[in-house]
């Protein structure tokens, strides 16, 4: 029987290596994979949700909110920045 | 779980594995074998930790020198149940944030972001950040009570609290970071053993539990009495923080019921320990406890050691340290998950410093800013300390506001959303803790401005 070429003899074993361990890498991944939920990947929460469809009654609520807050933060930072004195 | 099947299903490509989700991947294989395995306990160690994180980690220096201060003051009576009563409303808004995140896989600042509007966002990342700043540097100054006790200076304090935010960054883990620093939390049971050696009258402490004696004095010492009680049980970080890292920890729908254990362990640990630095302080009621500065030398560790032995002394002095530290950890994290999220950038523990550069930088940076005010000589520590608390709570019901209208957002949470009784329940909190806080801060106003009289 005719001997395969050299080089391929030594190739055969490290392309079989190479592709034993492309073959576990991606078993591997497919077992990390199968641990996370669809939405959990970092390339899916990435993605910025829509914005939120508000009522009117909602939106004045958090304008009111919103004066609310900046009114007693204003007064707190005064009382603060008096005591400071 | 269903990843592979989904995609098999469906037909529909999986996105690529990044190394955030392959660290994320690794933590929840080992939760999907204990529960394939059906064991319970490990799956509960698996799962616990932010929630009792974000608990504990309020029980921090300025909370346990207020806690400590109200008993050498007023003594047992009010406090004793009123603690445990705000951690149950505690528990009301972290176990919505627990929820939110486990259910969507995102941090409370991008969520705000994206689905109420930038304006809302960066607000709440603002507040966060203005009280999370005032705040570390509190803790800074409790560490610095803790270590005047011991003879050390405030020098020794910013090197601790410093290399231990280092320290626990430096795994890229998530997993690494948040059992290290749960591992130190548990320490706050010194403020426990602190009351058991000052040896308390049980019997005061049981009855207590009515409510009495309701504490004198004005109107306005009442209001910053609550203000700073309730911003040192509930706090804007502790919202960000929880819900962040559930996200980061890779928490699923299947795991809200774990999450509600967790953030339920962590109120009754964190109201336990909190009462036990009441006890404390309430044994130097009859020694002139209420003119103690907490913040100021060796503060109360240093006056329980005359009075209940150095023991008593030691324990609340390493609790004071403790209690700076986990703070330091926790607090920083939550401003580097707000920073990320609104910028729009990596915020992981999961994720290398190379990927994540902004969160890391937060993290540190924050802590860094708060450790340089507390070397400044003359800075008005004291004042900002006694703040912190007050300022939370004013600012506090934004947080919660927004984080009902995210856990009611059926677009997002599905089957997960409120219920009515959750609603009920956590619109009373709110406007609880906005009336004290409003009440408060505009009271103390008037009085300033010569309004009204003191």
């Amino acid at each position: 029987m005719k001997a395969p070429p050299a080089t391929v003899k030594q190739r055969r074993p490290d392309a079989s290596v190479a592709e034993a361990e492309r073959q576990h890498q991606e078993q591997l991944e497919d077992e990390l994979i199968m641990h996370l939920e669809r939405d959990q990947f970092v390339e899916k929460t990435s993605r910025p949700v829509p914005r939120a469809a508000l009522s009117a009654r909602a939106t004045a609520a958090l304008w009111a909110l919103r004066v609310f807050v900046v009114l007693v933060s204003l007064m707190v930072l005064y009382t603060f920045i008096d005591q400071l004195h | 779980m269903a990843a592979v099947e989904a995609s098999t299903a469906s037909g529909l490509a999986l996105p690529p594995l990044s190394d955030e989700d392959a660290a994320r991947s690794q933590d929840r294989s080992r939760v999907h074998d204990a529960r394939h395995h059906r064991r319970r306990w490990r799956l509960l160690w698996l799962l616990v930790g932010p929630g009792i994180l974000a608990m504990l980690g309020e029980n921090d220096g300025p909370s346990m020198i207020a806690y400590a201060s109200d008993g050498a003051q007023y003594g047992l009576g009010f406090f004793v149940p009123f603690i445990p009563l705000l951690f149950a409303m505690a528990y009301v808004c972290q176990e919505m944030c627990m929820r939110v995140g486990a259910v969507t896989h995102r941090g409370y600042g991008e969520l705000v972001l994206q689905r109420l509007g930038r304006a809302w966002g960066w607000f709440g990342a603002g507040d966060l950040t203005l009280t999370n700043l005032v705040t570390l540097v509190a803790e800074f100054v409790a560490i610095r009570v803790g270590l005047a006790y011991f003879q050390l200076d405030a020098g020794v304090a910013v090197v601790l609290g410093l290399a231990l935010v280092v320290f626990t960054l430096s795994g890229g883990r998530y997993w690494r970071w948040e059992r290290i620093v749960l591992g130190m939390a548990l320490f706050n049971g010194l403020f426990l053993l602190a009351a058991i050696l000052v040896k308390p009258d049980v019997g005061a402490v049981a009855r207590s539990f009515d409510f009495s004696p309701f504490p004198g004095g004005s109107f306005n010492t009442l209001l910053l009495l609550l203000a700073s009680t309730i911003g040192a049980t509930v706090t804007p970080w502790m919202i960000f923080f929880q819900q962040s890292a559930s996200a980061d920890k890779g928490m699923t729908p299947r795991d809200v019921n774990h999450g509600r254990w967790d953030t339920a362990a962590g109120a009754v640990l964190a109201s336990i320990f909190g009462v036990g630095a009441l006890i404390a302080g309430a044994a130097l009621m009859s020694h002139h406890g209420s003119g103690i500065q907490g913040f100021a030398g060796a503060g109360f560790p240093e006056a329980l050691k005359h009075v209940a032995g150095a023991a008593a002394g030691d324990a609340f002095a390493i609790g004071l340290i403790e209690a700076g530290a986990v703070a330091i950890l926790t607090i920083s994290a939550s401003t580097a998950y707000a920073a990320g999220e609104c910028i729009g950038v990596s915020h992981s523990f999961n994720s290398s410093p190379r990927n994540a550069t902004l969160f890391y930088a937060a993290n540190i940076g924050v802590a860094l800013v708060a450790a340089a005010v507390i070397l400044i000589p003359g800075a008005p520590l004291l004042s900002i300390a006694l703040n912190a608390n007050v300022l939370a709570t004013v600012l506090l019901p934004v947080s919660l506001v927004l984080m009902v209208v995210l856990a009611n957002d059926r677009g997002l949470m599905g089957a997960w959303a409120n219920k009515r009784s959750t609603n009920v329940i956590g619109i009373a909190v709110i406007a609880f803790v906005g009336l004290c806080g409003a009440a408060y801060g505009i009271d103390s106003f008037l009085q300033t401005t010569h309004v009204i009289g003191s």
